[in-house]
């Protein structure tokens, strides 16, 4: 259990700087975009009136979320629709890939959740601007009072904190009971348990609610 | 283990202990308040849609002025901090 | 006064056997009264089902009270089983083994309470109801039992894992940290859950066809207002089992006390919101079934923004552990700088999780009765919940200001 703490890494130096890569997560980021690729291929390869099964999960999820978008957004934000699906396939197939021997969650590190959430907390704003115009959008800081304003920015930017650090604490700490609990019990009985627990049944709420809490913030931002 | 503790260390400690328990049990009133407030709005704001704008303008006031103990407990700490 | 490490090590096991069975006692006290109060007003109400109520009150006050046994399990094993023929550092992880278990079983106990009691007056509204009423109360309360379970987990780690590798200074600070790490995170959870699965047992009492979506989002909320208590136990399990031999004894202790505080207290009022969400979400849905896909929604939304502070508090724990201090430093400004931290997003995670937990549960009541404003009923909870968490974000930042700018 001392390898709690160990990352494998992958280091190159590239014009000077030196870059580090997290390898594990790379790899399994590439395979979670694999899977993806791979169904979204196998949905649509034959698109008909009477749909395969690929294609009848495709057109639920399609559904639903939809839903959830155009009851969201206005009209001229709707675009963002396949971002978000496409946020919630990939953080839902991440927070699961850890059930499987072998695999670990892309989520398990901080980078993934955190890139997502800046990524999030820009579009989010920039959707802001684009919607209402730069005057509006930057004298919303100071409602309800004038020198709120700091407060404000900084309330902004703990949005992408806390959005972020709720899915990397619940991945990686379900990871880490996993690991801890296993040990203690020499892997008799709970380890299939917990993994079900914390990898479907956690990873796919805390991949809905990372994927609404972005919807509702670009939401929030152009009305 | 023990240094020479002098007696501006200890005040300086004594400070920055009390500041950390000011702003941190000066939050809980207003988080709890202002959150009444906002469930009470949001609850208002189902019965009666049409008044949404007000309803929302009074919940912001209300709020705003639940916080002032908790900016008290703020101001207090960052002069616990930065200024004694 | 110098004695023997064993006499330290035994007072120090004595010391918490207390802590366990004293605090452990307070919550399933607490839930096993309400349950049994409840249970006499209902019988009260309909005295031909008192059989049936008073046989449901009994198994409702046992599933309570197993968190009071846990922490009588533990209190007995620190008494006399545990080794006094230990390394120091084994005083400290007794007494945090003792704070682990007693402050664990608080929530869990009051939580019990709630589906005990509102089984029992369900039976005495609605009689045929009973069987799914006791199914439900059962279920509800085994989930409600479960930050008990982390305290009990950890408690046993930190009495059988010999920790004679970890060196005393900071060492001590660590075991310490990671009782209150998990005892006090699973206070707000433990009444958290609870508070859902009352409510829902009491929605079932009411219209029995929806058993179906009730229960699902009872379990739903329920498992989400379980994430401040595993924030809690994983800083725990952080603080066990990290290598403290390569930082200074002096000021880290400070920190690795002040990371335990940190999330431990911040979890308390994120447990309890979430657990008024949940409730209120499982209440509406059995007024009004069809409303289970927006109120499921907004429940979620609600519930995730409300633990933004047992967030910020892990944050500042993550911090505290991470990036300890680099040099030794005796001064007594070192160690108050790190601890007032701690404190400071410690309390500071209490109220703004309480408050937008309510603002969640009175927006999420609406929604089940009024399905087309929902929308605008979210969009303003969360500039509500937004403006709620100013407090916590001024903890947050002025922990930040003692940790990195003085």
């Amino acid at each position: 259990m001392g390898d709690l703490t160990k990352i494998p890494q992958w280091v190159f130096e590239i014009g000077g700087y030196r870059l580090t890569l997290n390898s594990e997560t790379l790899i399994m980021s590439w395979i979670v975009m694999g899977i993806l690729i791979l169904f979204a291929v196998v949905a649509t390869r034959r698109i008909s009136i009477l749909p395969g099964p690929y294609q009848t999960i495709a057109e639920l999820m399609v559904d639903a979320f939809q839903g959830l978008v155009h009851d969201a957004l206005d009209e001229g934000n709707r675009h963002y629709f396949p971002l978000i699906i496409t946020l919630f396939l990939f953080l839902w197939l991440s927070n699961m890939l850890g059930v499987i021997p072998f695999l670990s969650e892309p989520t398990k590190d901080l980078n993934t959740p955190l890139a997502y959430g800046i990524l999030g907390f820009f579009i989010a704003h920039y959707a802001g601007i684009k919607t209402k115009g730069f005057k509006a959008y930057a004298s919303e800081y100071f409602q309800p009072m004038f020198f709120m304003a700091p407060l404000n920015i900084i309330g902004e930017l703990s949005k992408v904190v806390s959005i972020s650090f709720r899915l990397f604490g619940n991945i990686m700490g379900g990871s880490i009971i996993i690991l801890v609990v296993s040990h203690l019990v020499y892997n008799l009985v709970l380890p299939p348990l917990l993994n079900a627990f914390f990898g479907l049944f956690v990873g796919t709420i805390q991949a809905f609610v990372f994927t609404m809490l972005t919807l509702v913030y670009i939401s929030v931002q152009t009305k | 283990m023990a240094a020479e503790i002098a007696g501006t260390d200890l005040v300086r400690a004594a400070a920055l202990l009390g500041a950390g328990i000011a702003m941190g049990l000066g939050a809980i009133g207003p988080g709890v308040g202002e959150g009444f407030a906002a469930g009470k709005a949001c609850e208002a704001i189902g019965k009666n849609p049409k008044e949404a704008g007000l309803l929302t303008r009074t919940m912001l006031v209300g709020q705003a002025v639940s916080e002032s103990t908790g900016i008290y407990s703020l101001v207090v700490a960052l002069l616990l901090i930065f200024v004694v | 006064m110098e004695y023997p490490d064993t006499t330290w090590v035994q007072a120090a096991a004595y010391l918490g056997a207390a802590f366990s069975v004293g605090f452990g006692a307070i919550g399933a006290a607490l839930g096993e009264g309400y349950a049994a109060g409840i249970a006499a007003q209902s019988i009260g109400k309909n005295p031909g089902e008192s059989g049936n109520i008073l046989k449901n009150m009994l198994i409702g006050q046992a599933v309570a009270e197993s968190a009071g046994i846990f922490a009588l399990v533990v209190s007995m094993l620190l008494a006399f089983v545990v080794p006094a023929e230990a390394p120091l550092i084994s005083a400290y992880c007794y007494l945090g083994a003792g704070l682990a278990m007693g402050l664990g079983a608080i929530g869990s106990g009051m939580g019990s309470g709630f589906p005990a009691a509102e089984a029992c007056r369900g039976i005495a509204d609605n009689p045929p109801t009973s069987g799914m009423l006791t199914t439900n109360m059962l279920i509800g309360s085994a989930i409600c039992q479960t930050p008990s379970i982390f305290g009990m987990v950890v408690a046993f780690m930190l009495m059988f894992i010999d920790f004679g590798q970890q060196p005393l200074w900071p060492g001590w600070a660590a075991m310490l940290g990671a009782g209150c790490a998990v005892g006090f995170g699973a206070i707000g959870s433990g009444v958290g859950s609870g508070i859902p699965a009352g409510t829902s047992t009491a929605g079932i009492a009411r219209q029995p066809a929806a058993v179906g979506s009730i229960r699902t989002n009872m379990l739903i909320g329920s498992a989400v207002s379980q994430t401040p208590s595993i924030f809690g136990m994983v800083v725990a399990f952080m603080l066990i089992f990290l290598d403290w031999s390569h930082v200074p004894a002096w000021p880290t202790w400070a920190g690795l006390l002040g990371a335990g505080l940190s999330t431990g207290l911040a979890a308390i009022g994120p447990g309890i919101g979430n657990g008024f969400t949940a409730g209120e979400a499982a209440a509406g849905i059995a007024r009004v079934p069809d409303s289970s896909g927006p109120v499921t929604t907004t429940m979620l939304i609600a519930q995730g923004v409300a633990q933004s502070t047992v967030i910020y508090g892990f944050l500042v724990s993550l911090i505290m552990i991470f990036m300890p201090p680099t040099e030794y430093d005796a001064s007594m400004t070192a160690w108050a700088t790190l601890l007032s931290a701690g404190l400071c997003m410690g309390f500071g995670g209490i109220g703004p999780g309480i408050g937008e937990g309510m603002a969640g549960a009175y927006a999420v009541r609406r929604i089940a009765r009024d399905m087309e404003v929902n929308v605008l009923i979210t969009r303003v909870m969360l500039v509500g919940q937004a403006v709620s968490e100013s407090t916590g974000i001024y903890s947050l930042i002025v922990s930040l200001l003692l940790l990195f700018v003085v």
